[in-house]
């Protein structure tokens, strides 16, 4: 990100600098030469012209390719404004060092509600406009201030059906129970949807997670921490279960059906107990697209994107009109569908963001 | 006119105080971090007494990288003592060899080293196999895959410094104690290996101050269960936002080695590590 960043402003420099006569053509030429640029299209209006597009920070991968044809190519027949990617991953201690730079290069970040919430407490986001954007569009609670839920990904395992052949494990309680599923099992590292999980498995009601109890859950986690292993990226904890290193994996939710076709139906996703995030669209304060970014969370909201981004990326919709379009085969892996609701439990974006410290810390303190 | 300072110094001044305020400066950003937030004095350093999480953290990191240092500098010494005897065309041989795996980047290291040992891996699969194990053997995910996978990462540059200070030892001098009645085993340990003394500590010095930052190794490799300093200060500036705490344990780890440093230099001239003489 830092390259093209670089590369870019370097560019814009050069063009102000030839426009004001202070550097030769030959020069400029050469610079656009290095850069791999071509000299029109930085020229072509004012060098402030490349201010007009949406720049996305999400978090690789797939992503780039999926947000891009399920959004951007709407967006971009809409209101002729392109959509552009940085794919670094938008992590809270990166969007507050950039806003407090004063050199903002993102417009909207692919994160989670927390952040909403840690992020706007503290003035670094850019509040939403809710008349742009439709609060109805999303699940109950989770249209914000300073963030709007757009996908839910979530929190779920899958088991070995090799491992267990007789009864298959069907609650975290069976994932925490290492005497009646002895095997290796995976957790998330970063303390999300394990502490919830260990929570569900001592007992608490999936609606009464929150204020979550660390202490209870961090006893529950030290219990197994023998037979545990913990990841901290999507990759690793695909690696870990299909290298078959642990017999049960938690996994981030919209994973499950492309590793249960890669094992061949050997690992299974049990949506019971699944702890679903919410994804969020936040805005950094200063964003250099200004107003037009609502227009593009607004693009991300319609119904076509919704289950567009499901079909790429596995994200489940937020939108209540998608969810009740979705085709029956892909309904047992979409949090929301009407079978899976009942049984997941719902995050709370407002205590993760003022509590995120603490809890991360003590878990960390525990697995180490 | 005669200066009080060489005329040299002048011409390089300008450039010194650039490279020292661009070098200086964000250090001294960090430090002031580190008494700065999240209110000023130094109640981020009396966390070290308190938090037993931090010493906890900070232990697993010096008995790791003193371990690697360790088993790196060992190896690193025999493979040394191997290329100094070896003439020629062998000698390049290994050399490239060498040169070569420092190329290859530290996450291709590190997924092998998933595959050669872990669970389901060619080793523990051929073993299991062969009827000698009915379990795989755990040497991924825990501190032995760590300690494996910074060894290796690590040995290429104990085998340089290590390597260099041999190759200035006059091969007349091992020569001349045997010649004197001494055994193999007395001239290594008494002539041949305290003449390599300053390529050791060299070596010993490098491994371990990079062994410090290591993020990527432990947290793979570990499982998630070693860990160490380097991952904890991104964690506690990239999610929890704890700068402050970050910043405290930048600092002592650049105190920390600062410290080593001024130790070492009670028991030795420095400036041989480094090049210098060694009158």
């Amino acid at each position: 990100m830092h390259d093209k960043n670089f590369m870019r402003e370097t560019l814009l420099q050069g063009a102000q600098a030839f426009q004001a006569g202070k550097m030769e053509r030959r020069s400029f030429l050469a610079l656009c030469g290095i850069a791999g640029f071509a000299s029109a299209s930085v020229l072509a209006g004012k060098a402030e012209a490349a201010a007009s597009e949406i720049v996305m920070w999400n978090w690789g991968g797939q992503s780039e390719e999926c947000h891009q044809s399920a959004i951007g190519v709407a967006f971009t027949k809409d209101t002729g404004i392109p959509l552009k990617f940085d794919t670094s991953g938008p992590l809270q201690g990166k969007i507050k060092e950039m806003v407090d730079s004063g050199h903002v290069t993102a417009d909207v970040c692919d994160a989670d509600l927390f952040d909403a919430v840690a992020l706007g407490k503290t003035g670094h986001l850019e509040a939403l406009d809710y008349s742009v954007i439709d609060k109805t569009k999303t699940v109950d609670g989770y249209a914000l201030e300073f963030g709007i839920s757009i996908i839910l990904y979530g929190y779920a395992f899958m088991y070995d059906t090799q491992a267990y052949p007789d009864g298959a494990p069907a609650s975290w309680a069976d994932f925490f129970d290492t005497a009646k599923f002895p095997g290796q099992r995976s957790l998330y590292k970063w303390a999300n949807g394990s502490l919830e999980a260990a929570l569900m498995a001592d007992g608490v009601e999936k609606d009464k997670l929150y204020p979550l109890d660390i202490d209870r859950a961090i006893k529950k986690i030290t219990a197994i921490k023998a037979d545990t292993i913990y990841w901290g990226s999507g990759s690793e904890a695909h690696d870990m279960i299909v290298n078959g290193e642990v017999s049960m994996g938690m996994v981030w939710q919209n994973r499950g059906r492309s590793i249960e076709t890669e094992t061949n139906g050997r690992y299974k996703l049990v949506m019971n107990q699944a702890l679903a995030m919410p994804g969020a669209y936040i805005v950094p304060k200063g964003n250099p697209g200004g107003a037009d970014v609502m227009k593009f969370i607004a693009t991300a909201q319609s119904v076509p994107a919704q289950l567009d981004l499901f079909a790429c990326l596995g994200m489940t919709p937020t939108n209540p009109e998608a969810i009740a379009q979705m085709a029956e085969v892909d309904q047992p892996y979409s949090i929301t569908s009407a079978a899976n609701m009942p049984m997941i439990a719902l995050n709370d974006p407002t205590w993760w963001g003022e509590n995120t410290d603490a809890a991360v810390n003590a878990f960390l303190a525990a697995i180490s | 006119m005669r200066l009080p300072i060489k005329s040299g110094w002048l011409l390089v001044l300008p450039f010194l105080l650039l490279v020292g305020g661009l070098f200086l400066g964000p250090i001294l950003n960090v430090l002031w971090i580190s008494v700065t937030d999240p209110a000023p004095g130094f109640g981020n350093y009396a966390q070290l007494g308190s938090s037993d999480t931090l010493r906890r953290i900070l232990w697993t990191t010096l008995r790791v990288c003193v371990i690697c240092t360790a088993f790196s500098v060992i190896l690193g010494y025999s493979i040394a003592y191997a290329m100094v005897h070896a003439t020629g065309p062998a000698q390049s041989r290994m050399v490239g060899l060498l040169l070569i795996s420092f190329w290859i980047s530290v996450l291709v290291r590190t997924f092998s080293w998933l595959m050669l040992l872990g669970r389901n891996g060619v080793v523990n699969s051929g073993l299991e196999a062969l009827g000698i194990i009915t379990a795989p053997i755990a040497f991924m995910r825990n501190e032995l895959g760590v300690l494996i996978g910074m060894v290796h990462y690590m040995v290429p540059y104990a085998v340089l410094p290590i390597f260099a200070a041999m190759q200035s030892i006059d091969a007349r001098v091992v020569q001349a104690s045997r010649s004197l009645g001494g055994s193999g085993a007395q001239t290594f340990w008494r002539i041949y290996l305290p003449l390599t003394k300053p390529g050791v500590v060299a070596a010993s010095l490098v491994v371990f101050i990079i062994n410090l930052g290591f993020y990527v190794i432990p947290a793979v490799l570990g499982g998630g269960k070693v860990l160490m300093v380097a991952e904890y200060i991104s964690v506690q500036v990239l999610i929890t936002l704890q700068w402050g705490t970050a910043a405290m344990l930048a600092a002592i780890l650049l105190f920390g080695v600062l410290a080593l440093m001024f130790i070492m230099s009670r028991f030795m001239k420095l400036s041989t590590v480094f090049g210098g003489a060694r009158t």
